[in-house]
């Protein structure tokens, strides 16, 4: 069980929060102009890291914003969480 | 009693409170402070139980956790007898009632002590090997199998005992009160830090508080009477919380601890009433400081596993600390110092020490000279090679070792002994700190696995002799100074402190001692609980098994309820001796929660019975319970699902609900529908993007129906959507999909489109909804509500209107899910109850009937409607539904559109819905059923399966929703549904059942 | 005439425990990322909207709860205030912030069900349940937290010392309501 850090509210416990797999994939702005490759892409195509991945986060059960986290699936280190549109702390 | 395996001690046991138990039915007395295996001792009772497997006597043999032999089943009542227990852990208690495990017909006559005789053929894998063939026997042989394993009977009847869970939350939690732990909690408590001690024993201080010896002193008392001292200053300490008779289970990450609480297995069965027996923590440290302390290891001999073969350092704690002796004539064997001190202990207690056997050559140390001093014979360089005596030990025969240890030499010398103590050296209990994924590294001089202080993943340390530490003044100054430093304090009061101890000047360790018999004829025991012996690790070897997990689970060794907390050291050693490798290279097995078995009741707490799940309920709930609703759960709602009259079973409910409502007047509670409140400039906008159709266009205090995809075009939810205000909608969804829905809708506000102005706020909660439909559903509303305009001019089907009920303000829309004329009453929910009984009240002159779930579907379906869930599986597009009419051509863009056109959402033989008939119309399908074509080639192909099937009153009928492959172009076409008894002939149809020009709409 | 039915309409009574089902009272949900926002509340409530998190703002009428960096919650303390009161305030804040797309007023009266505990052991029985470390919270009037309790969502404002108020959804309550009083009559 974490601590999540919620960039609005605070160090919470895991319960209240949930994940949302990887972040930082852009929904297509013009969907239609894509082949059906380029679509599955966006749609089916995820990283599954051993190490520091990004991920997307929405603290479900408190204040129900989204946000990212950096965190080493290795170890579950979380290295940092920020907000939506904020650009990732970390490499 | 045995009064004469007692000694005068009454520091620890309160020999004045006498306590009556039973053991296999027979009554004996121990006392107060008593664990049951001191009582038994203190009975001159070593037997207790049968091994695993060849059913060999087995007796107590430690006195923690780590028990391997003597775990009995506990009470017979149905509900609360609990097998499995350690007779080294339970405390006494008046009226405690024991027995035996794995043994039949009894402990001192064991039908299953032929699997002893029979040994030479049950080696290691036996039943890997035996009956893995013929395939077709294996129900045989798993009955027999399940037959033969299990140790003690499960509770047939529910436990009618109280659980409890607590969060709880702290600086500092220090694991185990022994001397570190007193230490570590004194310097938390000293920085001000609020601070957690727990400990398994109903009493702190460990093994050093029993501990009296002039050889250990801390600033120059004997070390007992200082740490006593320490213990009762804890107690002026506001910032620190005690939990004894509490074992930490699990240690994971983020320093989140599980720990069990007993808090009445140690009082006698009537005080335990109406109390909470156990309680699980759950517990959040900022810093934990493990001193879990360390168990002492066997020694692996030929038949090292009678009865009366106990560790040496638990014979101490029955001397020295519940006053039980568990022999009149003692011998020790021993590898190291530890023994000494029992001897030492023992000797003082007026115990006869016969011999210590020590395989090392000599030790010089001052407690070796202490016991030489009282006159105890030791032979050097020795090892014992074989033990006599089947239910208890009687004697053992000891030869010299040869110089590298390999063999032996020389004469058996023969020693007659009712008791041997035994020391292997000392293994720290790192379980914890690996469970919480700490690394470990080998020390090889102590043949250890320690922390590694490089490899610690959270804010942790380990103290005492669970860190390597074993002697008094390592374990005293470096849990100072280690635990100053974790937690930063500068000065303690423990700053100038003097420890004097006896230090171990001779090391010597074999993990297999040799025998003057070859190794397949001796039974040196690794695994007591399990009978693996140091003979099939090396079996399992040959046959090629090297990883120690696979060694492991091949053998069973460490697999019974101990874990392998005395056996898995052995089993590495022998591996890495065998196969010549470093045991720190091999590593260990993985440690996993819990520590010690967990009851179920402490895992699921008070969630059972009625708060085994969350119930939901509607504000008119209480009206559904009085008029003898049947209720089904829909998620955690409580939804009506139909209401039986005079006994009618759900069939005769359901058809009469169905007729009524379309030939007069239905009315349906329906306030679980998920409700989401939109506001916003672009509210307009951001409909367009989530639903399929469009929505700009839609006139103020109009309704539309819309379908709700996934990004790969799947249906996710559908619902009707209301135009309030220009930038104000409220959306319906399904009661299943509410919450997915908001925190999917808040997800693309979010992160997607935060451009968008708009707001969603749920009011599932806020509204209760109360659906009327059938012919005469106008007249009732226009009773209920006389001044609103019901003409379809001014309130056509899909629109809705303000309106007032006896002055509290309400939304009434004109939809319909049933084909039906209908309304649907939206009030805010404390109202609700009695705006209902109104409606019943208007209603009653026209029939009005209350109708549940059951009915809802059947109507939708006649109509052809959708239940997203029902009908829809996540794999089925708008155009699968037959649906492609809702789906806007004109707008660029929205949630699933580019999937629409994928090459696999496009093909023309996917799963599509269609209705179905059966050709005899009373022929009711089974949802789920699956559709061939052709029965007879094989292997037949499923084309689909029914989704929604009925008989319907309304049109006679059966009637039945089903996807099939290629189902569009099927219309027509007969299809088969094969069912156990008989195959079912039915056609493809339209979908639509019942008026499908919709004409009852404006009815 | 319409009876307005709340679903506990309770009151029990525990070792160093007492709980309540507060009588109902206006409870609006307000929503804005806008600008002028925060001065209209201001005018209407004559208290602003706190935009720190995990507080509350207040007075002698209502309270206005913080629950995330583009939405409060306002509920009155005023047990005077009638069902008229309840509409005229919904009216005026829709109209002053809704209806110009200043951000959005729901009416959520009925949606969330009210506790209140009182007693020495409230934050044991919470935490029977609750992950949350209370230490800060409960030293902190007006501290206002949105976490799960036995599983189920809830809005908790810190009354005063060992005093607070909680919110429940309306279809939770009666389970929440039981859950509850199984858990204090074992502290």
């Amino acid at each position: 069980m974490f601590i999540i850090n919620c960039p609005y509210c605070g160090k919470r416990d895991q319960v209240e929060f949930s994940c949302g797999g990887e972040a930082h994939i852009e929904r297509p702005k013009q969907p239609t102009e894509l082949s059906d490759d380029q679509w599955a892409e966006y749609l089916f195509m995820r990283k599954n890291i051993k190490g520091v991945q990004f991920e997307r986060w929405n603290h479900t059960h408190g204040c129900r914003k989204w946000f990212n986290m950096v965190r080493d699936t290795s170890n579950d280190k979380i290295h940092a969480t920020y907000k939506m549109g904020e650009k990732p702390p970390i490499k | 009693m045995s009064n004469e395996l007692r000694i005068n001690k009454n520091n620890f046991i309160d020999q004045t409170v006498r306590i009556s138990f039973k053991f296999n039915g027979k009554k004996l007395f121990g006392f107060k402070g008593d664990t049951l295996a001191s009582a038994l001792l203190a009975n001159d009772i070593h037997l207790v139980g049968r091994s695993f497997k060849y059913h060999r006597p087995r007796g107590i043999m430690t006195c923690g956790s780590e028990e391997p032999n003597a775990i009995v089943q506990i009470g017979s009542d149905p509900a609360s007898t609990e097998p499995n227990v350690r007779a080294t852990e339970i405390e006494l208690y008046e009226g405690l009632e024991a027995f035996s495990q794995n043994c039949w017909p009894s402990v001192n006559f064991d039908v299953g002590g032929i699997n002893n005789l029979l040994s030479p053929i049950l080696p290691a894998g036996f039943y890997y090997k035996t009956f893995m063939w013929p395939a077709s026997f294996w129900e045989k042989y798993e009955f027999f199998i399940r037959y033969s394993a299990g140790l003690g009977k499960s509770p047939t009847k529910a436990d009618d005992d109280l659980y409890d869970h607590q969060y709880a939350h702290c600086d500092v939690l220090v694991i185990g009160g022994g001397i570190s732990g007193v230490i570590s909690a004194k310097l938390a408590v000293e920085k001000g830090l609020d601070t957690i001690l727990i400990d398994d024993k109903n009493f702190l201080g460990g093994s050093t508080i029993y501990q009296d010896e002039e050889s250990s002193k801390i600033n120059n008392a004997n070390s007992n009477q200082w740490l006593a001292r320490e213990i009762e200053s804890l107690k002026n300490y506001k910032n620190l919380v005690i939990k004894s008779r509490t074992s930490l289970a699990a240690f994971h990450g983020y320093n989140y601890l599980l720990a069990r609480e007993a808090l009445t297995d140690h009082l006698s069965v009537h005080e335990r009433k109406n109390k909470i027996r156990q309680r699980l923590w759950k517990i959040r440290a900022q810093k934990v400081i493990i001193a879990s302390g360390s168990i002492e290891r066997p020694l692996i001999f030929n038949n090292n596993d009678r009865p009366g073969i106990i560790l040496s350092s638990s014979i101490k704690k029955y001397i020295d600390y519940f006053g039980v002796k568990t022999g009149k004539n003692i011998s020790l064997f021993t590898n190291n110092d530890s023994a000494y001190e029992t001897a030492i202990s023992l000797s003082k207690s007026g115990v006869n020490v016969n011999v210590i056997i020590d395989i090392r050559e000599n030790s010089d140390s001052n407690i070796v000279k202490e016991a030489q001093k009282l006159g105890i014979k030791i032979l050097w360089g020795h090892t014992i090679v074989e033990t006599n005596g089947y239910k208890r030990i009687k004697s053992f025969e000891a030869m010299k070792l040869s110089s590298n240890g390999g063999n032996v030499v020389g004469n058996k010398i023969k020693f007659n002994s009712d008791c041997i103590g035994i020391s292997g050296g000392w293994t720290p209990m790192v379980h914890l700190y690996t469970q919480s994924g700490g690394k470990l590294q080998f020390k090889s001089n102590d043949n250890i696995f320690i922390p590694d202080e490089t490899k610690t993943p959270s804010e942790q340390i380990s103290v005492g002799s669970c860190n390597g530490d074993f002697e008094l003044d390592d374990v005293v100054n470096n849990t100072i100074y280690n635990v100053k430093k974790f937690i930063s304090l500068d000065k303690s009061s423990y700053d100038k402190i003097n420890v004097t101890c006896s230090k171990e000047s001779s090391k010597k360790n074999i993990w297999l001692l040799p025998s003057d018999k070859p190794l397949y004829k001796t039974k040196p025991f690794l695994d007591f609980q399990n009978d693996s012996t140091a003979k099939d690790v090396k079996l399992a070897l040959r046959e090629g098994f090297k990883s120690i997990e696979h060694v492991k689970r091949y053998t069973t060794t460490g697999m019974g309820t101990d874990q392998g907390k005395l056996s898995n050291m052995h089993a590495l050693g022998i591996i890495a001796d065998t196969t010549g490798t470093n045991m720190g290279e091999l590593g260990t097995t993985t440690f996993r929660p819990p520590y010690t078995p967990l009851t179920f009741g402490t895992i699921v707490g008070r969630n059972v019975g009625k708060f085994f799940d969350h119930t939901r309920k509607t504000a008119i709930h209480n009206w559904h319970v009085d008029n003898k609703a049947e209720f089904e759960n829909v998620g955690q709602w409580k939804r009506p699902w139909y209401f039986p009259k005079n006994g009618e079973t759900m069939h005769e409910a359901v058809q009469r609900e169905s007729k009524a409502a379309r030939e007069s007047a239905g009315i349906l509670d329906a306030s679980t529908l998920g409700k989401i409140d939109i506001q916003g400039s672009d509210a307009s906008e951001f409909l367009n993007r989530v639903y399929t159709n469009a929505w700009s266009k839609l006139a103020i205090g109009k309704c539309r129906y819309g379908l709700m995809l996934n990004e790969d075009g799947m249906v996710y939810d559908d619902g009707v959507t209301t135009r309030l205000a220009e930038n104000h909608y409220i959306m319906t969804t399904t009661t299943g999909g509410a919450a997915n829905v908001l925190s999917k809708l808040e997800d693309y506000l979010q992160t997607e489109w935060p451009e968008l102005d708009v707001y969603l706020t749920t009011v599932t909660d806020q509204y209760s909804t109360i659906s009327i439909c059938g012919p005469n559903s106008k007249n009732i509303i226009k009773k209920i509500i006389p001044d609103l305009n019901l003409s379809d001019e001014n309130f056509p089907h899909m629109s809705f209107k303000n309106s007032k009920i006896d002055g509290v303000n309400c939304r009434i829309m004109r939809i319909s899910f049933t084909g039906e004329h209908s309304y649907e009453i939206n009030i805010q929910s404390n109202y609700a109850n009695d705006v209902w009984k109104a409606c019943m009240d208007a209603g009653k002159e026209f029939n009005i009937t209350p109708y549940g779930t059951e009915t809802m579907h059947l109507l939708r379906a006649e109509k052809g409607f959708i239940i997203t869930g029902q009908d829809t599986d996540g794999t089925l597009t708008p155009s699968d539904l037959q649906m492609d009419w809702i789906i806007s051509k004109k707008k660029y863009d929205f949630i699933g559109k580019r999937s629409l056109y994928r090459s696999d959402t496009i093909r023309e033989d996917r799963k599509q819905l269609v209705g179905l008939l059966t050709d005899d119309p009373k022929e009711v399908l089974e949802e789920g059923a699956q559709l061939v074509e052709d029965i007879n080639k094989k292997p037949v192909e499923m084309l689909g399966h029914v989704t929604s099937s009925y008989y319907s009153p309304n049109l006679n009928k059966s009637i039945a929703l089903a996807i099939v492959k290629s189902g569009k172009k099927m219309k027509g076409k007969k299809l088969i549904v094969p069912m156990e008894e008989k195959n079912i002939n039915v056609t493809i149809t339209d979908t639509v059942f019942y008026d499908k020009e919709n004409k009852r709409l404006n009815a | 005439m319409l009876n307005f039915n709340s679903p506990i309409q309770n009151e029990k009574k525990y070792n160093e425990i007492k709980i309540t089902e507060l009588e109902p009272t206006i409870k609006i949900n307000l929503r804005s990322n806008k600008r002028e926002f925060s001065t209209k509340i201001g005018k209407i409530l004559s208290i602003l909207p706190p935009t720190e998190a995990n507080t509350s703002s207040g007075n002698e009428n209502y309270s206005l709860l913080w629950l995330s960096p583009d939405e409060w919650l306002v509920y009155s303390k005023n047990k005077n205030q009638n069902f008229k009161d309840q509409i005229e305030l919904e009216k005026k804040l829709f109209n002053e912030i809704s209806k110009i797309n200043q951000g959005a007023v729901t009416n959520v009266s009925d949606h969330w069900v009210l506790f209140n505990l009182k007693g020495n052991k409230i934050y044991d029985l919470l935490t029977k349940s609750c992950p949350f470390d209370f230490n800060e919270f409960k030293k902190k009037k007006g501290s206002v937290l949105q976490t799960i309790v036995n599983h189920i969502d809830v809005i908790i404002h810190n009354n005063e010392n060992n005093d607070l108020n909680l919110f429940v959804r309306r279809s939770f309550s009666e389970d929440l309501w039981l859950w509850i009083n199984d858990s204090a009559s074992f502290l």
